[in-house]
């Protein structure tokens, strides 16, 4: 019984054809996988990368948001003790929503200030936040083909950082001199 | 003939109408105190002498409500008050001297800021004016928006900072430690010695020409501009360059490397003397030129 089975199934093996060709060609995908330089393990994946560059611009803007705008509201002191209120890095989502509001209520400040601005001056700001937001366009083209670019990452940040800076440096200039409470 | 008389008439009744009041007056003042200068719109100029008095001498616009020039304490404060809605006819041009060891600020809005021979701390901002200075021994902070910045040293050590968002900032012989950066204008420093500079740009061109010291940190980065470091002396530093579209030259140490086979980007990383210090020079699309000599 059992050699007349394994007869059966030997005759039947022996139908099946011998190559099955697979639905697409599959060879230029192994063939740049092999000559690709092999991943090394530190790396983090494509997600994690893109989710570390946001947490970090957040982060980064809030933070030079949060110094900026009032150095002296962080930190009180009640003549016994001294509270710091510090800067949360816990909740990574909530960073975005804090940055753009941040970078809303600068731009009202700025938009506000332009209008006080000499013609040619406000101009030349807003031509050099355009360069700036110009920059920060082509950095993050750029990032989309090399999303593991230090340099770049780098960049990025630091251009948002400018931005935020340019914002805050310009809005409430000319009050800052016409309105001086020391004199 | 008539009608260009009538212009010219109309024209010098303008150019009254614009000007107001002529001031002069003088302040006793500490011998190294602290002077705080404001002029919405026109030029400041201050000049450090070796009174112990503050003197404004000024053409003020005929739309300026006052002058205000007080003292109070060590502090002496001269500011041209202009009326809040209304940037007609308010364009002054002040002068003031002040005791040479004095510390100051300056700020405008369009007014040209100029200041020689002050020793002290220098503090000093224009929105759309150029602003000048010498700088002696005292730690200097100077910007501007759409004008430019110019600091002269004397080669002995400060703190330095300039920034400015389309003008140039051009710095020369300073010494110590130095922090400048521009949007659209380029950044120079041409001459000095330094223990630490950072420099940064987004379209505008950067050159460093000076002496980088031993265990000095030189940190240069533009997005599009080029940078181009000219060191002064021997230079002991590692070095770590890169730039992701633009060309790396440099005319020491050993050629740039691609950083990868599928990107443009090239990397050059060498230390060079016993390598105490440190450069690194980043951009996107500027080209980057290194050399010693």
């Amino acid at each position: 019984m059992n050699d007349r089975r394994e007869e059966e199934l030997i005759t039947s093996a022996g139908r099946l054809t011998e190559e099955v060709a697979p639905g697409r060609d599959l060879w230029p995908a192994i063939a740049d996988a092999i000559e690709r330089p092999a991943r090394r393990p530190w790396q983090m994946s494509y997600l994690a990368q893109a989710a570390t560059v946001l947490l970090l611009i957040g982060a980064s803007s809030a933070v030079t948001y949060v110094m900026v705008r009032d150095t002296a509201a962080p930190i009180v002191s009640d003549g016994e003790a001294l509270i710091v209120e510090p800067v949360s890095y816990a909740d990574h989502h909530a960073l975005g929503p804090k940055y753009k509001k941040a970078h809303a209520e600068l731009e009202a400040q700025l938009q506000d200030e332009l209008k006080r601005l000499p013609p040619d001056t406000r101009g030349e700001v807003e031509r050099n936040l355009a360069i700036i937001r110009g920059a920060i366009a082509e950095i993050s083209v750029a990032l989309d083909s090399e999303p593991d670019n230090a340099l770049l990452q780098q960049m990025l940040l630091k251009s948002y950082q400018e931005e935020l800076s340019l914002m805050q440096h310009v809005g409430g200039l000319t009050q800052r001199v016409t309105a001086r409470k020391d004199i | 003939m008539k009608a260009q008389i009538q212009v010219m008439l109309f024209g010098a009744l303008l150019a009254t109408a614009a000007r107001g009041e002529v001031v002069d007056k003088t302040l006793d003042a500490a011998a190294n105190g602290q002077v705080d200068i404001s002029n919405t719109a026109g030029t400041i100029e201050v000049e450090g002498w070796s009174k112990n008095s503050v003197r404004v001498h000024g053409d003020l616009g005929s739309n300026v409500e006052e002058l205000i020039f007080e003292r109070d304490g060590d502090r002496v404060t001269v500011k041209v008050k202009t009326p809040n809605n209304s940037s007609r006819n308010i364009n002054s041009d002040i002068h003031v001297w002040v005791p040479a060891e004095s510390s100051i600020e300056v700020t405008g809005v369009s007014a040209d800021i100029t200041v020689e021979a002050v020793h002290g701390a220098l503090n000093l901002h224009s929105v759309s004016g150029d602003v000048i200075s010498e700088a002696f021994g005292a730690d200097v902070e100077i910007g501007s928006v759409s004008g430019d910045v110019r600091v002269k040293g004397n080669s002995k050590d400060i703190n330095t900072s300039a920034n400015t968002v389309s003008g140039d900032v051009i710095l020369t012989d300073l010494a110590g430690e130095v922090k400048a950066e521009a949007v659209s204008g380029d950044l120079t420093l041409d001459g000095g010695s330094f223990d630490r500079a950072e420099l940064e740009t987004v379209n505008g061109d950067l050159l460093f020409k000076a002496e980088l010291r031993k265990s000095g940190r030189l940190n240069g980065e533009s997005v599009n501009g080029d940078v181009r470091i000219k060191f002064a002396g021997d230079v002991s530093a590692k070095f770590d360059v890169e730039s992701f579209n633009g060309d790396i030259d440099n005319c020491f140490g050993p050629k740039a490397q691609r950083t990868s086979k599928y990107a443009p980007g090239l990397q050059l990383r060498f230390t060079q003397g016993d390598g105490t210090g440190s450069v690194s020079i980043s951009t996107l699309n500027g080209d980057i030129d290194i050399c010693n000599r």
